[in-house]
């Protein structure tokens, strides 16, 4: 029996804000099938706990930080010449209720 | 309202700060109140695809800074994480935040409540971004995104608090704390301080924490009280009614208007964050060096100097506590002790006149025109007996009204009489013209001295010394 | 008029010369671009406006160049090839591109890619599948599949790609030409649209290695819009290009490159490996020192999935910001979070769902670190790999992929498993951020293949001064893609 479900990954898509149809869901069930298989692989390796996660590209970089300087603000016609509904200078959606 | 209740509770606080500073926490947009939506703007601030986050050196500075204030460890690096949800106010999809390594743990600070003190443990202080605001209507909701990306410290402290007093009481001095170090305005009314509240019940002599209730964006202080005594009525009643089990570990509001918290969701349908570091800002290196520069730059707090005035300069409880409220007046109070005025004297001068004098220009003590020197010229001026208290009381408010320096009005003419000679010479001539009166006074109608008095002070103008002037009145009605 | 199958140095001199405009120019590689679409529907947008540039020292001046279409270009439709930007028109440029203007080049046309870049196969553009100029049955690989196809066309010399898993290296190869990403942050990201942030690369891709050093020399910068880009004004790749490689060391490893490993190998994989080692002995001739290495295999099987893992989480959070709220297309509900689902649901290909569910899956917190960390920890160890073989080599060279061009019919789901190092291993160069370029170095049934030449952090020059040699050595260079008929 798989650890995977159909519900489970309805579940997962579901709190992406996507929608999947039967065929999309199976096809994720059989990758993930797939990806547990090669996880194992992963955690097959030795001592893999002592390793610290690289999290970045260039983890021995040195960056800087930014000084506190405002710039303008963007062009409102910018900002908004995108959005599919807009009201004054503002982006209009849908109700939105707690 | 002190009574003790039925059940301990348990409480932790979230408090969230707005930072001040020029531009927004990782976008070089604007951080200022602005009533033109979208007018403090830049791509990252509405999400714009391959737009990047660059930290605001200013607010990570001011961060580490609250987190010395309250004696956190510090990390190594500075490293931020993502924490990921949908909303129509989060643009991105995601929120940029410290989750793995705040930049303060483990601290603790001490507080007053009812004159004892206090010490609130801290989980951690982070740095993270605040979103975008929604303005609702009918139908429709607006996004302003002029307030996503301005910076927010979030301090967490350990559920160690036990009333809704001692929970003000800490949030009063934490505000009071980022004000002091200058890192925000912490005007609740601009909605710069937002509070979760964490609560729970358990019965005093036992050892097992009671369900936890979390209270969410609660925005006031006021409000914060009223969750707190709210929470522990309906928790203990649902206790002693045998239906604790209804107690459920969930997310509640506060609905100002029925005055009562409201259920959002339980831990079952709580949101799964996701967070990871963010890989877009390489971890940031906190050096000692840098730690240390920060750390002389935090003033002494309000506590502290409540201790020096009261034990150094002998200031009773009750005038510390109203110097220490604000810290530009207790700067000012402090630039008066440099210049070496009497400590007592300057507290009164800063309690009972000058606090009542921003109130009524409404202004702030920085703006205000009579600086601790100009003050020193009216104390001065007291001291050496060139003016009464009186008079520097007037003069005081002719200074500041006329904005001209005190001794303008500290002139010679103005003095008071203390010269014997002269004092003499103007008690004899309204002795002389008040025959009747001496002739009532001698048959034991003595409380006509005062009138004496009051005609010495009309033909000086109030400018005679009132003592020499008893001293002579005394002596020329007694002969 | 056929100017544009040239090199970047030779259009300049023509244009210095005022044999030819720039006009002329553009003119040749608008015509070529509808030729090309119509052919292997290379590009998302044809910019019939271009305007000519004034031709100045800058070698780039006045000489028309593609961009990706997940490169943010102001004023300029950039969809990412997906419907949920199908109608997205950016109010800024990416910094990238922003300095290529800046000297003086002109951008013709939009290409098109894998959606958002999350594929390797460039056929799942929202505006349809991109064919292999070589042989239209075939891909082009991906996901800088577009810009790969153009510029083997001799649409002009050079389109910018994007490289996160292989996405500009394994397309070069496929298309008989050069692609190079150079070092993490040489290159700021502001403006390119994100897959996976710690992976992403920008990059080109050209018909020779100079070319390359041309185009990144302008490209890069220290970006105070991305805090990974670095200062890199000491770096003048042209300028330093030099065939001269003498007691360069390079490696291979033997557990990718040696045949023994593939008991099932076709013919395709034989002759590609075979040639392989051909231009090792080429390498030889001109004095580099070629070893073999060995890395432990353990640790290369798990790359693939270290890849998948990664990928797909940073993917899922980036791509967050479609909602089409700010941008892209707005779909009608009454509830906002209806709105923000349809949006999704209608506008991501099946692909791109999937790697989002898996990435989410990964993330989850009680999954976090048995997929997500030890992904993350295996990367440092193969990163690690790669940094100690740079101690003792200036580069490694490797194949690119298992030979030519993949048909297009293929299920790409069927994989042959042995396989999967040889074809991903170009992935630790993204891990790793590591300087990496692909050239061509020869042909399979009259279909090229290529060859990878990866080399140490900031060691940009060596790596394409390898390339450069071994170019020289070879006859591959300045090809144009000829339909095969296979």
């Amino acid at each position: 029996m798989s650890k995977f479900t159909k519900e489970m990954v309805n579940d997962l898509a579901n709190k992406l804000l996507i929608g999947l149809t039967e065929e999309e869901n199976k096809m994720v069930l059989d990758e993930f099938e797939e990806i547990d298989k090669q996880i194992a692989k992963i955690n097959s390796i030795p001592n893999i706990k002592d390793v610290v996660p690289m999290t970045h590209c260039l983890d021995d970089f040195k960056s800087e930080l930014r000084e506190d300087i405002a710039t303008e603000s963007i062009k409102i016609q910018d900002a908004l010449r995108n959005s599919g509904a807009t009201e004054a200078r503002e982006i209009v959606v849908p109700k939105v209720v707690n | 309202m002190n009574e003790k209740t039925k059940y301990k509770a348990v409480i932790g606080l979230e408090m969230h700060c707005e930072l001040k500073s020029n531009s927004k926490v990782f976008s070089s947009a604007r951080n200022s109140f602005n009533e033109i939506p979208n007018d403090n703007i830049m791509p990252l601030d509405m999400g714009f695809p391959g737009t990047l986050p660059v930290t605001n050196k200013k607010c990570v500075s001011d961060a580490i800074k609250m987190a010395l204030v309250l004696n956190c460890q510090i990390p190594k690096y500075m490293t931020f994480d993502r924490k990921n949800y949908y909303y129509p106010d989060l643009p991105k999809g995601y929120q940029i935040t410290q989750f793995y390594n705040p930049v303060g743990t483990n601290g603790h600070i001490t507080i007053e409540v009812n004159k004892e003190k206090k010490d609130v443990l801290i989980h951690d202080i982070h740095l993270e971004e605040d979103a975008a605001s929604l303005d609702h209507y009918d139908d429709i909701s607006c996004i302003d995104y002029n307030r996503c990306g301005v910076p927010l410290l979030e301090l967490v402290t350990e559920p160690c608090l036990s009333t809704a007093e001692e929970a003000v009481a800490f949030l009063e001095h934490m505000r009071n704390t980022y004000r002091y170090c200058d890192v925000s305005e912490a005007d609740s009314k601009k909605g710069q301080i937002r509070c979760d509240v964490n609560i729970s019940i358990m019965d005093y002599d036992s050892q097992e924490l009671g369900t936890k209730v979390e209270i969410k964006n609660v925005n006031s202080f006021g409000a914060v009280y009223d969750v707190i005594n709210y929470e522990i009525n309906r928790q203990s009643t649902l206790k002693d009614l045998g239906r604790y089990n209804e107690v459920e570990q969930e997310t509640r509001r506060w609905d100002e208007e029925t005055k009562s918290t409201i259920r959002m969701r339980s831990k079952a349908d709580a949101i799964d964050y996701k967070y990871f570091p963010e890989p877009n800002i390489p971890p940031y290196e906190i050096t000692s060096a840098w730690i240390n520069e920060i750390k002389s730059s935090i003033p002494i707090l309000p506590l502290e100097r409540k201790n020096i005035y009261m034990t150094k300069y002998n200031l009773n409880d009750y005038d510390a506590s109203i110097i220490i409220k604000n810290k530009a007046i207790s700067d000012y109070y402090e630039e008066c002790l440099k210049l070496n005025i009497n400590p007592k004297i300057a507290a009164n001068w800063v309690i009972t006149q000058i606090i009542g004098s921003l109130n009524e220009l409404d202004i702030n003590i920085n703006d205000f025109y009579l600086t601790p020197n100009l003050l020193k010229q009216i104390t001065d001026a007291i001291e050496k007996n060139i003016i009464s208290s009186k008079q520097a009381k007037e003069i005081y408010q002719k200074s500041i009204d006329e904005q001209k320096e005190p001794k303008n009005f500290i002139s010679i003419e103005n003095s008071q009489i203390t010269d014997e000679t002269a004092l003499q010479k103007i008690i004899t001539n309204i002795l002389n013209n008040n025959q009747t009166q001496i002739e009532q006074y001698k048959n034991g109608k003595t409380n006509l001295f005062d009138y004496f008095v009051g005609q010495v002070m009309k033909e000086t103008r109030g400018k005679a010394n009132p003592t020499l002037t008893k001293e002579i009145l005394q002596k020329e009605l007694n002969k | 008029m056929n100017y544009l199958n040239k090199s970047i140095t030779e259009l300049h001199n023509l244009l210095i010369n005022k044999e030819v405009t720039s006009e002329e120019l553009i003119k040749e590689a608008l015509t070529k671009s509808h030729e090309v679409n119509a052919k292997y529907n290379a590009f998302v947008t044809i910019l019939d406006n271009a305007k000519p540039t004034e031709i100045t020292d800058d070698l780039l001046s006045g000489i028309p160049f593609g961009i990706k279409d997940n490169y943010s270009t102001k004023d300029i439709l950039s969809t990412g090839s997906s419907n949920t930007l199908n109608n997205y028109v950016p109010f800024f440029d990416a910094t990238a591109v922003a300095n290529l203007k800046k000297h003086n080049a002109v951008p013709v046309n939009k290409t098109a890619m894998d959606e958002f870049g999350l594929g390797g196969t460039g056929t799942t553009a929202h505006t349809g599948i991109i064919k292999n100029p070589w042989d239209p049955t075939r891909m082009c690989a991906g996901s800088s599949a577009g810009s790969a196809c153009a510029v083997a066309s001799g649409v002009y010399p050079y389109a910018l790609g994007s490289d996160t898993g292989d996405s500009i290296r394994k397309p070069a190869a496929y298309c008989g030409i050069v692609g190079y990403k150079p070092t993490y942050g040489m290159i700021s990201r502001y403006g390119l649209f994100p897959f996976a942030s710690s992976l992403d690369h920008c990059g080109v891709l050209t018909r020779n290695v100079t070319d390359a050093a041309i185009v990144v020399d302008e490209m890069k910068s220290k970006d105070d819009k991305d805090m990974t880009s670095w200062d890199s004004s000491n770096i003048n790749l042209y300028k330093n290009l030099t065939k001269d490689i003498k007691n360069k060391k390079v490696c291979y490893i033997k557990e990718i490159c040696d045949i023994n490993n593939y008991p099932n190998a076709n013919q395709e994989l034989k002759k590609h490996l075979d040639n392989f080692y051909q231009t090792l002995e080429k390498l030889k001739e001109i004095g580099v020192e070629v070893k073999e290495e060995s890395v432990d295999k353990t640790l290369l099987n798990a790359l693939a999935s270290v890849y998948v893992v990664i990928s797909c989480a940073e993917a899922t959070s980036n791509l967050s910001n479609l909602t089409g709220i700010v941008f892209g297309p707005r779909k009608d509900s009454t509830n906002i979070f209806e709105t923000m689902k349809k949006h999704r649901t209608e506008g991501f290909s099946p692909l791109i769902k999937r790697r989002f569910i898996i990435g989410s899956y990964v993330l989850q917190s009680e999954n976090q670190e048995r997929y997500f960390r030890n992904a993350q920890r295996v990367r440092r160890l193969l990163v690690d790999e790669w940094l100690k073989l740079f101690t003792k080599y200036d580069a490694i060279i490797l194949p690119v992929s298992t030979g030519p061009a993949k048909k297009l019919d293929q299920n790409e789901t069927i994989k042959n498993e042995e396989n999967t190092i040889l074809e991903e291993h170009l992935q630790i160069g993204n891990f790793g951020g590591f300087p990496s370029i692909t050239i061509p170095n020869g042909f399979i049934n009259n279909l090229p293949v290529g060859i990878n030449i990866t080399g140490n952090r900031y060691n940009d020059q060596t790596v394409l001064n390898i390339a450069y040699a071994l170019e020289q050595q070879m006859n591959y260079q300045n090809q144009i893609a000829r339909e095969i008929n296979n």
